[in-house]
């Protein structure tokens, strides 16, 4: 975050955040992660690496699981975003968050909301993955308190949500 | 009961819906960005710091340098936990690639950075010194006048006749290990924002030390300490890390010279290299032993790698004298730990600190031992181990000690007596290793709480325990709602604020829930006392009469006539009952010279038992299985004991076989995640597992670290076991073991 190049131009662009179109002006450079924390104030996401190696900025984009530091504003206009915020549902929780408190799938939680929104994608895309896929799948979001032995059973017990 | 059950963190629903409010997400009204300029020198001393240009820029509101320190009025310049060896930025002497220069205040990121391109720094190098042992060398560079040998601390252990030792042993033992400089990545790097009003300092920072942050502070601004606010929220990790005190004078410079506009500073992923590292270590470890695998003496010297300043050094490098000899029954043994200055980026805590790089040579070198005497390295451990009533190397009686249990658990559960198949006619090979370890912990420190029940029967617990991840709340919680006899959801945990929650030494070294829990205990039972002496004129009974659980006062000997908290706090009418609990310990003073006396109220105890594959091939090394076990003493909370277990394990997977701060000419060149890799879910064992082990009669133990520092060399001796190879520095890379099998293959063609 916070590498916004001096001398920008402003832009003007709509973004649907969690359901909502949000009409902003950016710096034209602007990374999405910075967009949705500083203007939108969406702090579920969050910077740490910068450099897509760590997803605690993971957020989906029309149901894709993207790092928010590395994509620009500009680039996901008009397209639906999804941030752990847009999760819940009338103070409902999602099944998959429900799944990671039942486990205990979190310590420190700087890499949770991350890694439920990757875990939502992973389960758009996979009916009942097997342990591999999901290892292979959540591998690009880190969990530095080590918390991933809850984080599979977790996801384990998301899939009889599904069935 | 609370205690012993799996309660979800507190603020479960907060942590899977991204509203933790961790110190990075503060927004504060008219705040400002804090950004640090640094060196890029190892070791120089300043001619000319000029940062006018960037002053007149628009946007910057106040450029803080070493000149603002120099006046009669003025704050002071140096800071530590212990010796105050460190500038809040450096004056005429740089001492470190990196070391924080000047400090701006801006309106923006983008103007702050603008700002940096505009200071200008003159300097003359002067030689550096970037390897421990050799800043001990006559005609060293040496960093700080006071230390002009570079050394800022030598403990010393003196047990027994070592040189008799030595003598009677059949066969004498000598290996040196070595552990490199690592980084503690909490995912939330550091930060603190600072705000000044009417000559009093507000710090919101994530810190595992609110108040030894309010005592430095306020010795650099010459307040009293009730003049200094820190508050702490809950942190995206610490690892040790965040006890190491650097932001904070940082930020509390920025907003004095500001005035009237707090100001944050967050630290990036590359400045978090720069700002705190894990010691790097060199061990030598000499052991006398007799054929039957009896010890007769170990000598053990350490050279820590401090960096430029002390921080929490001077304190570390006692502990690591105290976990160097191993858990072992030894009848002479010398340990040497030095701390040492070097042109190196500060070294503090790092989770296992001081422990993981001894445990990795004690282990390592148990399993040379036991291959050349011919004897089953967990045979030899067992034979050896400390037990309950033994004495150490202190002098000190042992008491609850666990060792054999926390062993044979973890080998037990790998499977150590079943036949292992080593190969399958691949280029793979598979071994098997373990190893143990043992800690002291801050001897010498007090906790302390307030626990307040109001009319509603709602408990309110004020706690400087930081919330780490760690699940240090919810465990209080449930402590104070056993002791209370009230139901969990009665809790609130307010804290760490030490404009209202009490002192506490810190949240390190794995002594919360010992120490911390124990005050509450504490606090707990002087609040059923308040309680009966309310319920008393009520019930017509004197207060030693009465009993206090489950959420009645009740007659004793007529458990019937009873009234509910809540009742008697609305009956008396008293808004809330208060009271204190406290806990500390008076251990932890030794012998300079021979370092004997009481070192700590206990020991921390840990194990591991691990299979590998190792494929020949490319060197490889695949953790398949990994059993763990830490004495746990009371488990308060299975799910988030299990979660500190597994932690540690998946930590010490990466401090061993990943990480290393990479170091050219004192410049980090890998200060990323990308090339500073840490263990994702690809890199843990298909197979993790562990227990904690309770013992009757036990209170709650700290387990924060003890299944890390077993992992390093239960994976070294596994290797070890698989395929001859012994590797003596960390981390276990593909490099280092395809190197040694080579050498072992060409020394075997010579024979
Ligand atoms: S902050 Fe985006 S991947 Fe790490
Ligand atoms: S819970 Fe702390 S990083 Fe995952």
């Amino acid at each position: 975050m916070n590498k916004a190049k001096p001398m920008m131009s402003n832009r003007t662009l709509t973004l649907q955040v969690n359901g909502q179109p949000q009409t902003l002006e950016v710096p034209s450079g602007q990374i999405l992660l910075e967009t949705l924390r500083e203007a939108l104030d969406l702090v579920g996401a969050r910077n740490s690496c910068g450099i897509g190696m760590c997803g605690t900025c993971t957020v989906l984009v029309d149901g894709m699981a993207i790092s928010s530091c590395l994509t620009l504003t500009a680039q996901v206009e008009g397209k639906h975003i999804t941030t752990i915020e847009g999760l819940s549902q009338n103070g409902q929780l999602h099944p998959v968050q429900q799944a990671y408190i039942d486990h205990g799938a979190f310590q420190c939680a700087y890499c949770t909301p991350g890694l439920i929104l990757s875990t939502v994608a992973l389960l758009n895309e996979h009916v009942n993955p097997d342990d591999a896929t999901v290892r292979e799948y959540l591998a690009g979001n880190l969990c530095r308190c080590g918390s991933y032995v809850n984080i599979l059973n977790a996801v384990r017990a998301c899939h009889t949500i599904n069935d | 009961m609370a205690i012993g059950k799996s309660v979800p963190m507190l603020d479960s629903v907060a942590r899977v819906t991204g509203t933790v409010p961790y110190a990075s997400n503060l927004k504060l009204p008219d705040m400002l960005v804090g950004k640090v300029f640094r060196s890029s020198v190892p070791h120089a001393r300043t001619i000319k710091l000029d940062v006018s240009a960037a002053e007149q820029l628009p946007g910057v509101v106040a450029i803080v340098t070493a000149a603002d320190f120099a006046g009669d009025d003025t704050p002071n310049l140096h800071f530590g936990s212990t010796i105050q060896d460190q500038p809040v930025v450096a004056g005429d002497r740089i001492r470190f690639i990196g070391e924080p220069v000047a400090l701006i205040a801006a309106e923006s990121v983008v103007i702050a950075d603008q700002a940096m391109d505009l200071i200008e720094l003159e300097y003359e190098e002067i030689p550096a010194i970037f390897d421990a042992e050799e800043a001990l060398l006559p005609g060293a560079p040496v960093l700080h006048e006071a230390f002009p040998d570079n050394l800022l601390g030598h403990s010393k252990l003196r047990r027994g006749d070592i040189e008799a030792g030595f003598a009677a042993a059949d066969e004498i033992f000598e290996e040196v290990f070595s552990s490199p400089v690592a980084q503690q990545a909490s995912l939330e790097t550091q930060v603190a924002a600072a705000r000044w009003k009417d000559g009093k300092l507000t710090v919101w920072t994530g810190s595992q030390s609110p108040y030894t942050v309010r005592r430095v502070l306020s010795a650099i601004f010459d307040l009293d300490v009730e003049d200094v606010r820190v508050i702490v929220p809950p942190l995206g990790g610490g690892f040790g890390g965040k006890g190491n005190i650097r932001t904070q004078p940082m930020a509390a410079a920025l907003a004095w010279k500001v005035g009237d506009r707090p100001v944050k500073l967050v630290m990036t992923r590359a400045e978090e290299f720069l700002t705190v590292t894990k010691h790097a270590a060199k061990i030598i470890v000499k052991s006398g032993v007799k054929l039957d695998g009896t010890f007769t003496a170990r000598k053990v010297t350490i050279y820590w790698n401090a960096g430029a300043y002390a921080s929490s050094s001077a304190h570390l490098v006692p502990a690591g004298m105290l976990r160097a000899l191993g858990p072992y029954r030894i009848p002479a043994g010398h340990v040497d730990s030095y701390g040492i200055y070097t042109n190196l980026p500060i070294a503090a805590a790092y989770r296992g600190a001081m422990s993981s790089q001894g445990v990795f040579a004690h282990e390592s070198h148990m399993d040379t031992i036991a291959h050349r005497l011919g004897i089953d390295p967990l045979e030899l451990r067992i034979k050896n181990l400390l037990r309950t009533d033994d004495i150490f190397a202190t002098g000190e009686r042992l008491h609850d000690i666990h060792f054999v249990e926390c062993l044979e658990a973890a080998a037990d559960g790998l499977g150590w007596h079943e036949p292992l198949q080593r190969e399958n006619g691949t280029v793979k090979k598979r071994g098997r290793g373990v190893a143990v370890m043992m800690k002291n912990t801050i001897a010498n420190s007090s906790s302390e709480c307030r626990i307040k029940l109001d009319a509603e029967g709602r408990v309110t617990l004020y706690t400087s325990t930081v919330e780490t991840g760690q699940g240090g709340h919810t465990a209080m919680a449930q402590i104070a709602a056993e002791a209370l006899g009230v139901p969990i959801e009665a809790l609130t945990v307010i804290g760490p604020d030490t404009a209202e929650t009490p002192p506490d030494a810190q949240t390190a070294s794995s002594r919360s829930t010992h120490m911390m829990g124990n005050a509450v205990l504490n606090g707990a039972a002087s609040l059923r006392q308040h309680l009966a002496e309310a319920a008393a004129p009520i019930l017509e009974w004197s207060p030693e009469d009465l009993s206090v659980a489950d959420g009645y006062v009740f007659v004793t000997t007529q458990p019937q006539e009873r009234i509910p908290y809540a009742e008697v706090l609305g009956r008396k009418n008293i808004a809330a009952l208060t009271a204190t609990g406290k806990y500390w310990t008076n251990e932890g003073k030794l012998d300079p010279e021979t370092g004997q006396g009481i070192s700590t109220p206990d020991w921390h105890q840990g194990a591991g038992a691990c299979e590998v594959e190792v494929d020949t091939q490319t060197g490889k090394v695949t953790v398949l299985r990994y059993h763990s076990a830490s004495f746990a003493g009371r488990v308060v909370n299975p799910t988030l004991a299990g979660l500190q277990n597994d932690g540690n394990v998946i930590f010490g997977l990466g401090a061993s076989l990943l990480e290393e701060v990479a170091i050219d000419g004192g410049q980090i060149t890998n200060p990323n995640l990308s090339d500073y890799m840490l263990p994702s879910f690809l890199d843990i064992p298909v197979e993790l597992k562990n227990v904690s082990l309770e013992a009757e009669g036990s209170t709650f133990q700290g387990i924060g670290e003890m299944t890390l520092p077993p992992v390093a060399p239960a994976i070294a001796n596994a290797i070890y076991d698989a395929v001859g190879a012994r590797i003596r520095d960390l981390p276990l890379t593909a490099e280092k073991v395809l190197r040694v099998i080579h050498e072992q293959g060409e020394a075997d063609d010579e024979q």
